[in-house]
């Protein structure tokens, strides 16, 4: 069995903005989104989950619309506004950039450092 | 509409999201994770469960999207919030005392100061009017004397084209006349230089100001109307613009009305009408264009600077024309409020003093209510502590509450201070000049509500602050029953604001003291039931003029109108006079008694009246006679003067029959003057023939100075005045005597009360500037003090009222151990009647202290009674103020108190 993982600070709002980078999904859509992508090693924090999209909307990158869910409930969709692309591919080759780095240092062998 | 459209697009953006909505976005979710549990064979129950432990109380899940969103600070803020109002509610008192004492402390502080700087510092409506001055010239022999001077137009050019002038304006002040309507009325005309209107900047209530295209053609006959002359003469018509005004029998055009608060010249005198200062040219008259300046300078100019670069100019103005400037003399530039301003002295700074006295009283008010409410905190304060607020939460509530009651009461305070600030004009309307137009000034206003912020926020704190250094749960138990702390910070505020407004109080008993003084100072004549009429003659109908040129025709004239008035049912004696209204009357001139030596210039004030004056007025008769009719007519070689005169310069020994046939000239009694008409040796050797009393003839407060009275026909200017004695209100006789004056000349127009002209010798009294100062002060004083002491009590009731409220249980207990009630009301009012009485000798303390200076300041002996009646009156309302609540301490049945929690 794989190990949870347990997210760093801050980077939940840029797994939202992934998980919908291919269409409009609902709150528990999103959820399952991620769970889904992780090979269920995310362990989400329920309770910061939807923090996270209340803090996303208010901030402009993603907008909710009321539509129907596919067992026909009303669900509210969240898609991304023109800012949250931007937001994504910019907090994207950031985290890529910082990996990169972070895995190099931490790859070298502990004469070459 | 695209606009608007924006607008709403802006707000979707930045609106949250209402409750339900977020309600039901979450509850969607719950339940399709529900359902997705149930499918995995859950049970519906446990589904049910297993979703709100992972994802939440959907009821929680709006004040997760606030605090998200960053809301959560202004929800909480919006509690204590509303927290505090209902804790105010609870105890409506509290609140209301807190905001009232507040209110009153800002709106009496601002109001004072307003009304100070509005009457005595800042009278002016003119632009610049800081940068006004008026050059006068400084007599070396007599330096608190100052006197104006007039300029011809090129002297005045010189003048307003010098370096540190701005701009200058020219005036001269005329005697003038309504003619064309019914009875000829006499007013005051200004003439003005045709830059008046930009040089004041006053914007005109009708109509324009003069203007510079005014001057062309020798001058437009054209007239601006003084409001008050407005408002008496047209009944305030606001049609009025275009109208015709005959003046001086030539028709004039009314151009504009000035407002109320314009009333040039407040120093020498208002005028009812303005006019452009070219058309004097067209006086035949005038032998040239006479101003006298005041300067605007520039607004970098020192005052030193200006007087230095003015002064060879008006130097050489003196050598053009010696005769109309002392022999040492300096020029000295005099910003336009100093005439305001003398005689006020120390006066002003005891009144600024006054106004912060009150402000500190008002703020010390409010923060012993804050103090003493913050004890009664104390308990709800551990408690919440005890469950977990947290240090800033606590602060927060506190300073909510804090700000509630400070800002009601500022805003209170901002509205009472516009209905304060008319209180003294309420009072006594006569004390304040009529033009001073009262607005509050905003600077102060911004000051006393910050102040007074301020102190809430800090004394709303303190108990916060002492939540910190005792643990809560030391706190807890301890409500009512156990000892309250002997040291309250209130009782040092109660001190010093007891002592404070002793202090207030205490001037305030000075100034009404010597207000009342003043009012019972003897005058030396009797101005009960005594008129002054003024009429002025004719000089402008040259046909009429020609009939009363000759003085022996203008005494005949005037003995003829005496005759008549005097023959009026009710007037017992008429005596006529040339400008010889007391307290104020005749002028200082200089004269030589005979045998003196030589180069002395002695002066005294002459006094030009009839023989009937002294009886007219009750001056009694001490020494000799009074000239007889015969005499009167001839007008020469004859005087009375006072018994200053006799002491001061007639006695070697101390005999005054040494005065009697002692003679004096006057050099300076000449027919000169325009219009004046002169006896064959009106400066010839006089005989003194009689001493009389001294009647006050340099202000109702000023000692009397020597005086010499000479028959008013020794020089006839185009004016007398009648002293009308009658057994009842003159004023009810005053239409029979202007009929059988009409029956002698029936155009012979009454000065109507505008040239400084009052009707009764009281009226002149009551418009004395030293008698209306002293009126002003005693009133601001009293209403200071009166607002002081309402603080003062205030705090003290509210203090004893907390603390037996607080110490309910323990009084319950005491009463039910059998204490004696005396004592128990004793405990309950001890500790603020110390503190009273501690703020009482610590102000009489201060008081006597300070009583050297003030006894100097305020012109008059310190007087000891007022600060005891002061003292005493405050003692009574203090101990008053503390017993009332403290009654209520032995008012609950012990009972009852025990179960009081």
């Amino acid at each position: 069995m794989t190990k949870p993982v347990e997210l760093p600070q801050g980077t939940l709002e840029m797994l939202i903005l992934k998980a919908i980078s291919l269409g409009p999904l609902h709150g528990y859509g999103i959820l399952l989104r991620i769970q889904q992508i992780s090979g269920e090693r995310l362990e989400i924090l329920q309770g910061s989950f939807y923090t996270a999209i209340y803090r996303l909307e208010r901030r402009g990158w993603i907008k909710g619309e009321w539509g129907e869910s596919e067992n026909n409930r009303r669900a509210r969709f969240y898609s991304h506004t023109a800012a949250g692309t931007r937001q994504l591919k910019a907090a994207t080759a950031k985290w890529t950039d910082m990996a990169a780095v972070v895995a190099s240092i931490l790859d070298k062998k502990a004469d070459e450092v | 509409m695209s606009r608007l459209a924006a607008i709403c697009k802006l707000w979707q953006s930045i609106a949250p999201r209402i409750h339900s909505d977020v309600e039901e976005e979450f509850r969607s979710t719950l339940e399709a994770y529900q359902g997705d549990l149930i499918r995995q064979g859950l049970p519906e129950e446990e589904a049910r469960r297993r979703a709100r432990i992972d994802l939440g109380q959907p009821a929680a899940q709006n004040e997760n999207y606030r605090d998200a969103i960053g809301l959560r600070f202004f929800d909480e803020l919006g509690g204590d919030i509303r927290y505090g109002i209902r804790a105010l509610r609870r105890n409506p008192g509290f609140a209301a005392i807190a905001v009232l004492s507040l209110a009153l402390g800002i709106g009496a502080t601002t109001a004072m100061f307003s009304l100070i700087y509005a009457v005595l510092l800042h009278p002016f409506p003119y632009a610049g009017a800081d940068r006004i001055v008026n050059p006068v010239m400084i007599d070396h022999q007599h330096p608190d004397e100052w006197s104006w001077f007039v300029l011809n137009q090129a002297q005045f050019d010189d003048l307003r084209l010098a370096a540190p002038v701005d701009s200058a304006l020219g005036f001269n002040p005329s005697h003038m006349e309504i003619t064309g309507g019914g009875l000829p009325e006499d007013i005051s005309g200004v003439y003005l230089t045709e830059n008046a209107g930009t040089f004041f900047g006053v914007r005109p209530l009708l109509g324009r100001n003069i203007e510079p295209s005014d001057a062309e053609n020798g001058g437009h006959a054209i007239v601006v109307l003084n409001y008050r002359f407005w408002q008496r003469h047209f009944g305030g018509d606001p049609h009025i613009i275009g109208q015709t005004l005959e003046i001086n029998r030539a028709p004039y055009t009314i151009v504009g009305v000035m407002p109320r608060s314009f009333a040039f010249n407040d120093t020498t005198d208002v005028g009812d009408v303005y006019l452009p200062g070219s058309l004097m040219r067209n006086l035949a008259n005038v032998p040239y264009l006479a101003y006298i300046p005041w300067l605007k300078l520039r607004p970098h100019a020192t005052l030193a600077a200006a007087n230095a670069a003015l002064e060879p100019i008006v130097r050489q103005f003196a050598k053009e024309h010696p005769e109309r400037f002392s022999d040492r003399w300096h020029l000295a530039l005099q910003p336009i409020i100093v005439p305001f301003q003398q005689g006020t002295g120390h006066t002003l700074t005891l009144l600024l003093a006054g106004v912060v006295l009150l402000l500190i009283i008002g703020c010390a008010n409010c923060s012993i209510l804050l103090l003493a409410r913050g004890r009664t905190r104390q308990h709800e304060l551990a408690i919440r502590s005890a469950i977990g607020a947290s240090r800033w939460r606590i602060v927060r509530q506190l300073l909510v509450e804090a700000i509630v009651i400070s800002w009601t009461g500022a805003v209170l305070g901002v509205a009472a201070s516009y209905w304060l600030a008319k209180l003294p004009l309420l009072l006594s309307p006569d004390s304040f000049p009529a033009e001073s137009v009262i607005r509050i000034n905003a600077p102060i206003l911004a000051f006393s509500v910050a102040l007074a912020l301020l102190c809430g926020v800090l004394f709303g704190l303190v108990p916060a602050l002492r939540l910190s250094r005792h643990d809560s749960a030391r706190m807890l138990p301890g409500r009512g029953v156990a000892a309250a702390p002997a040291r309250h910070r209130w009782s040092v505020l109660i001190a010093a604001q007891v002592a404070l407004t002793l202090l207030l109080m205490a001037t305030a008993g000075n100034a009404i003291h010597g207000f009342l003084g003043l009012m019972q100072m003897p005058l030396g004549y009797d101005p009960a039931n005594v008129m002054k009429l003024g009429i002025m003659l004719h000089v402008h109908d040259s046909g009429e003029w020609s009939r009363i040129q000759s003085r022996e025709a203008r005494t005949a004239y005037i003995e003829q109108i005496r005759e008549k008035v005097a023959s009026v049912p009710g007037v017992s004696t008429v005596a006529v006079a040339a400008d010889a209204t007391p307290p104020y009357p005749g002028a200082e001139i200089s004269f030589t008694i005979d045998g003196n030596r030589d180069g002395e210039q002695p002066q005294a004030r002459v006094m030009l009246v009839g023989q009937r004056y002294f009886a007219a007025l009750r001056i009694p008769l001490l020494q000799g006679r009074v000239w007889n009719t015969d005499e009167n007519t001839r007008g020469d070689f004859i005087a009375v003067v006072n018994h200053a005169f006799a002491t001061r310069y007639l006695l070697s020994s101390n005999a005054v029959s040494n005065a009697l046939g002692r003679r004096l000239r006057i050099p300076a009694l000449t027919g000169q003057a325009r219009y004046a008409a002169a006896s064959a040796q009106s400066t010839a050797w006089r005989r003194i023939v009689g001493v009389v009393g001294d009647a006050r003839n340099a202000g109702v407060d000023r000692p009397v100075v020597p005086a010499i009275y000479v028959p008013y026909t020794t020089v006839m200017p185009p004016y007398v005045q009648f002293f009308v004695r009658t057994q009842g209100d003159p004023l009810a006789s005053l239409h029979s005597i202007r009929a059988a004056i009409a029956s002698v000349a029936s155009d012979q127009q009454i000065s109507s009360g505008s040239f400084n002209g009052t009707f009764t010798l009281n009226e002149a009294i009551q418009r004395d500037e030293q008698y209306r100062r002293q009126r002003l002060f005693s009133i601001l004083f009293g209403v200071f003090s009166a607002m002081g002491l309402a603080l003062a009590l205030i705090g003290i009731f509210s203090v004893v009222a907390y603390s037996v409220a607080q110490r309910t249980t323990e009084f319950g207990v005491r009463l039910a151990l059998g204490a004696p009630r005396a004592h128990v009301l004793w405990v309950a009012a001890r500790l603020t009647l110390v503190s009273a009485t501690a703020g009482m000798v610590l102000g009489l303390a201060l008081d006597s202290f300070l009583g050297a200076i003030l006894a100097h300041w305020m012109q008059g002996a310190f007087a000891a009674g007022s600060l005891f009646a002061a003292a005493a009156l405050l003692a009574l309302s203090a101990l008053l103020a503390c017993l009332l609540p403290a009654r209520h301490a032995i008012s609950v049945p012990p009972g009852e108190a025990l179960r009081y929690q």
